[in-house]
């Protein structure tokens, strides 16, 4: 038995960071890197399926990056991983969110597991697609936003629970091989200790390449994306002032205001 | 006093006259009258005995050396010299419990003294005479060893009365074994049978000595037709006056000797019984607290220990990965009950003893490992709630504040022991998640705040001046700034502050920036390791690569653990507090007071600075300095009671309707008459005690300062121009 963990290492700001040359990304330099929120409940959740597990069960984390996501992967090693495959090839860079979903789905082609599991979305992203555009690329029923599990390795089927509005919860059992988004608070995410992070460096990350999960340059990267990023910037702040003076002052600086903004005459 | 263990000899000449007594006859009367069959059933039961003994020293060895192994460190000589000066100036007991200590010394040095009369007859009797005709129990020295032995049982007595005493009409809370993390009914909630033992103890001591006068009388009445016996009565004072009144109630010669010889054997009887029990009892501690002192670590909670990078596993999770000291000082508790009563936990109601833990941890020691097989590794897991386990929330109430080890008479050392259990709990993930995300944190941003790396220095942005990067420019003082004098934004205000002072003393300083790392201290006290060594590693690499003379820290706890720990990976730096630094500076007159203050204040040892590093006078020697009137509170210096933050619990809120350490600590405060500052020298005590003042409704009555803050008002600042470039 086998579930497959597509993880992530997210980006988050540090102190009066910059944008970077191109316009299009913060400058690396002031991001701080570290796995995605939402994964750390995915894993959780399959590392506890493999726990309570008669059946030996593996749990495999994957994830698209340079070897910078190592750290994240040897994390999630240390958390009860049992193996991490890394794919990168320079071509990658560029990828949108779908394009990145064709690699974890040729990763999940190759390794065949029973389950399929991702965040949300990612925290600096926040597109909320790549898990589901992998399901759809391997063409197995998914489910989004999954708030309680019940799933026991090998069975046919799996049946969760999801939050609605109004607080409406939906009940819904789904065919295996699946890929389930986890939502955040389905499980508490164990503490992976600096020691159990430094003794998980001895378990293998494997490295891929587009060969190895049998895709080209031109399934990644800008080639491979039908969306691209423009720009990113922080927007103008937005102008508030302080009206001062007594009652009619400020009444009467309001009304003024009020003209300007309506292009009225004085 | 009787001796019964030894046999007497025949006598031979008369003593007249004891002033002038320059004969060797007199002696004391051992076995006579006694047929040889009573004698050899005495050195029978004698040989059972010391057996018994013997097996019984066997079986706790053996259990100690079930523990993980441990060399240590110094030499044999001046551990010996440590213990013995302890024990026999009785320093650990007296303090905070003068009667109890005074007593304990009469009961010490009268059974010491019983003792060694009783061997030294059996020196002469056993082995010296009968191998090399060497005699010496007789005349003048046996008459002054008579009257010390009968001394030494007075004192015995009352000691042990007094003993009885406190422990049947005293009700000292300390002696109360109830447990606060236990509930009615639990089986092991209050343990009467350690009440049952300690009494059981009380009463032999007490039957042996009292017999043993009774017994001497006897003697005197059954031979007081001999002269060698009957004149010199009186270097037994207790046995001559009880025999006295013996014979005034009429208890003739026979009667005596009927009374003799049944007193003989009861007492024989009970002393070889006590000699049997020793290993088995609370008895024990004669050894096993001499022993525990002998291997003693006067570091013990100051430099917590290593994990050698080769272990597996990380922390105590079975009764055997403590290593055999430990499992010594388990029994070395004689359940004294002064860290109980020091414990800032267990003051606040916390689920906490330290001498609760101890004893548990030794139930589970006795139950598991002093039979002939060790049990299975799950027999032998310490964490839960089962009789001899402890329970997380018991490890987590503690705040490492070192007042157990500190104020513990017989060297038991319980922080290390607590902080190795939790390391397991981290190991684990067995504790909160506000911890977790915490510890997260600081491994991710390397300080507990969350903020930026980059953020670090910026408190010293709105200084008149810049401060020096240590990073780029040599300094003769690098300031190790801790994570709040950092970030906490009332504790940067100290810091400015502390920049001020030293620009004005012209003291070449700087900081390191981001380059520095929150210090570990805390982050190794809650038990995790790992970060703390990728902490202690960060810092070292930064400090090796800056250029200075010495460091100065405004925070006690990275002072602690660079000063006593970072050693041990590798980073000697010569560091102290700032109150030194600053005292020195007024002695230099680089500072001087221009407006002394006349507050009337109380100070708090940090535990960090007083306890853990005995920084107690520097911070008193400025407060007099200042010109402030110092009341001192009851729970002061090496007594000092934690704020609640130590060993983490900054970063975990204590329980919603229980009494904080903090707000215990204000109530004593505010019983000082006319206090107006309370006095801290510690950024976290900063933070607690402000909140502590709001809480405990004492806001407006007196305020909590730094001292940095009240030295500040001394020397009021400069103008800018005035400034030094």
């Amino acid at each position: 038995m086998k579930i497959l963990v597509a993880v992530k290492q997210v980006a988050a700001l540090d102190e009066d960071f910059e944008i970077r040359g191109d316009g299009r990304d913060v400058d690396p330099d002031f991001l701080i890197r570290d796995l995605n929120e939402w994964d750390d409940f995915s894993l959780e959740e399959a590392v506890k399926i493999k726990e309570a597990a008669a059946e030996p069960v593996e749990v495999m984390v994957v994830s698209v990056g340079t070897d910078e996501v190592d750290e994240s992967l040897r994390k999630c090693l240390a958390k009860g991983a049992d193996r991490a495959i890394r794919v990168w090839d320079a071509a990658v860079e560029g990828s949108d969110s779908i394009a990145i979903a064709r690699v974890l789905a040729a990763v999940a082609q190759r390794e065949a597991p029973d389950m399929l599991f991702a965040g949300v979305q990612s925290s600096d992203q926040s597109f909320a697609s790549t898990g589901i555009a992998a399901a759809a690329l391997l063409g197995w029923p998914h489910a989004a936003v999954v708030s309680k599990l019940t799933y026991a390795p090998g069975a046919s089927s799996a049946v969760f629970r999801r939050e609605l509005e109004g607080g409406l919860l939906q009940e819904v059992e789904i065919q295996c091989p699946a890929v389930l988004t986890i939502q955040l608070g389905i499980n508490t995410p164990r503490y992976a200790s600096l020691r159990s992070i430094k003794q998980a460096a001895s378990k293998p990350i494997e490295v891929l390449s587009l060969a190895d999960v049998a895709l080209s340059e031109a399934d990644v990267g800008e080639a491979g994306s039908l969306s691209r990023v423009r720009r990113m910037y922080v927007p103008d702040k937005g102008r508030a002032q302080l009206i001062e003076g007594d009652a009619a002052q400020q009444a009467a600086r309001l009304a003024e205001i009020i003209r300007e903004f309506k292009g009225a005459r004085a | 006093m009787g001796h019964p263990a030894h046999a007497g000899r025949q006598v031979r000449t008369r003593v007249q006259d004891l002033t002038v007594s320059r004969t060797d006859a007199v002696t004391r009367i051992l076995f006579e009258a006694f047929s040889a069959t009573e004698v050899r059933l005495f050195y029978l039961l004698g040989y059972a005995a010391i057996a018994v003994f013997c097996y019984g020293v066997y079986v706790q060895i053996r259990k100690y050396r079930r523990g993980a192994e441990l060399r240590l460190e110094g030499s044999l000589g001046r551990r010996l010299g440590a213990m013995l000066s302890a024990v026999l100036s009785h320093r650990t007991i007296d303090r905070r419990d003068r009667a109890a200590g005074g007593a304990h010394r009469l009961i010490f040095y009268g059974f010491m003294l019983l003792f060694a009369g009783t061997a030294t007859i059996t020196l002469e009797y056993d082995i010296l005479e009968p191998l090399f005709g060497i005699r010496f129990w007789h005349g003048e020295f046996y008459l002054v060893f008579s009257l010390i032995l009968d001394i030494a049982g007075v004192a015995l007595i009352a000691g042990l009365v007094f003993m009885m005493y406190r422990r049947g009409w005293m009700h000292l809370p300390k002696l109360d074994y109830a447990r606060p993390d236990r509930v009615p009914g639990d089986p092991d909630f209050n343990r009467p049978q350690y009440r049952r033992e300690d009494w059981a103890f009380l009463w032999l001591l007490l039957i042996i000595a009292c017999t043993g006068y009774v017994l001497e009388a006897a003697r005197l009445v059954w031979l007081q037709e001999r002269a060698d016996v009957w004149d010199t009565r009186w270097w037994s004072p207790v046995g001559a006056l009880l025999a006295e009144g013996m014979r005034t109630i009429g208890l003739g010669e026979q009667g005596g000797g009927l009374l003799r010889h049944g007193l003989w054997w009861f007492h024989g009887l009970i002393a070889l019984l006590l000699i049997a029990l020793i290993p088995f009892t609370k008895v024990k501690h004669i050894f096993t607290a001499a022993a525990s002192l002998m291997v003693r670590d006067p570091l013990a909670a100051q430099r917590l220990p290593r994990v050698p990078e080769s272990q597996e596993q990380v922390g105590a999770a079975k009764i055997t990965d403590f290593n055999w000291k430990q499992l010594l000082n388990l029994d070395a508790c004689t359940k004294c009950g002064r860290c109980h009563e020091a414990c800032p936990a267990r003051a606040v109601g916390a689920p906490l003893s330290p001498r609760d833990v101890i004893l548990s941890l030794r139930e589970f020691a006795h139950a598991t490992l002093e039979s002939g097989a060790v049990p299975a590794a799950a027999e032998l897991d310490i964490h839960g709630k089962a009789p001899g386990q402890v329970a997380m929330e018991t490890l987590w109430s503690c705040r490492t504040c070192m007042a157990c080890v500190e104020i513990c008479p017989v060297a038991v050392e319980h922080v290390p022991i607590i902080v190795q259990m939790r390391r397991k709990l981290v190991e684990d993930g067995a504790m909160d998640p506000l911890l977790t995300k915490t510890l997260q944190t600081i491994h991710k941003t390397g300080n507990s705040f969350g903020e930026s790396k980059r953020k670090r220095g910026a408190w010293s942005k709105s200084l008149p001046f810049p401060v020096k990067d240590a990073r780029k420019a040599p300094v003769d003082v690098l300031w190790f700034v801790g994570d709040y004098a950092s970030f906490d934004p009332r504790n940067q205000k100290v810091s400015q502050v502390f920049a001020s002072l030293l620009q004005e003393a012209g003291v070449d300083f700087g900081i390191l920036y981001d380059g520095e790392s929150n210090a570990g201290n805390d982050v190794r006290r809650v038990g995790e390791e790992g970060l703390y060594e990728v902490l202690a590693g960060a810092n070292i690499t930064a400090l090796k690569s800056a250029s200075f003379k010495s460091v100065v820290t405004t925070d006690p706890h990275s002072f602690n653990t660079i000063r006593n720990e970072y050693p041990d990976f590798g980073g000697k730096f010569e560091i102290e507090h700032y109150t030194t630094l600053v005292k020195r500076l007024f002695a230099e007159g680089c500072l001087q007071i221009t407006r002394p203050l006349k507050y009337r204040v109380t100070f708090h040892d940090p535990c960090h600075l007083g306890r853990f590093n005995r920084g107690y006078d520097a911070p008193r020697e400025l407060l007099a300095l200042l010109g402030c009137e110092l009341v001192e509170m009851g729970r002061c210096k090496a007594n000092s009671f934690c704020c609640g933050a130590g060993g983490g619990r900054i970063w975990v809120p204590d329980p919603v309707g229980s009494e904080k350490p903090a707000q215990n600590r204000m109530k004593e405060a505010a019983a000082i008459p006319g206090l107006e500052v309370y006095v801290v020298s510690c950024p976290k005590d900063l933070t607690m005690f402000e909140d502590a003042l709001k809480t405990t409704g004492n806001e407006g009555k007196f305020v909590v300062k730094e001292l940095i803050e009240l030295i500040r008002e001394a020397i009021p600042a400069r103008r800018a121009e005035e400034l030094p470039a």
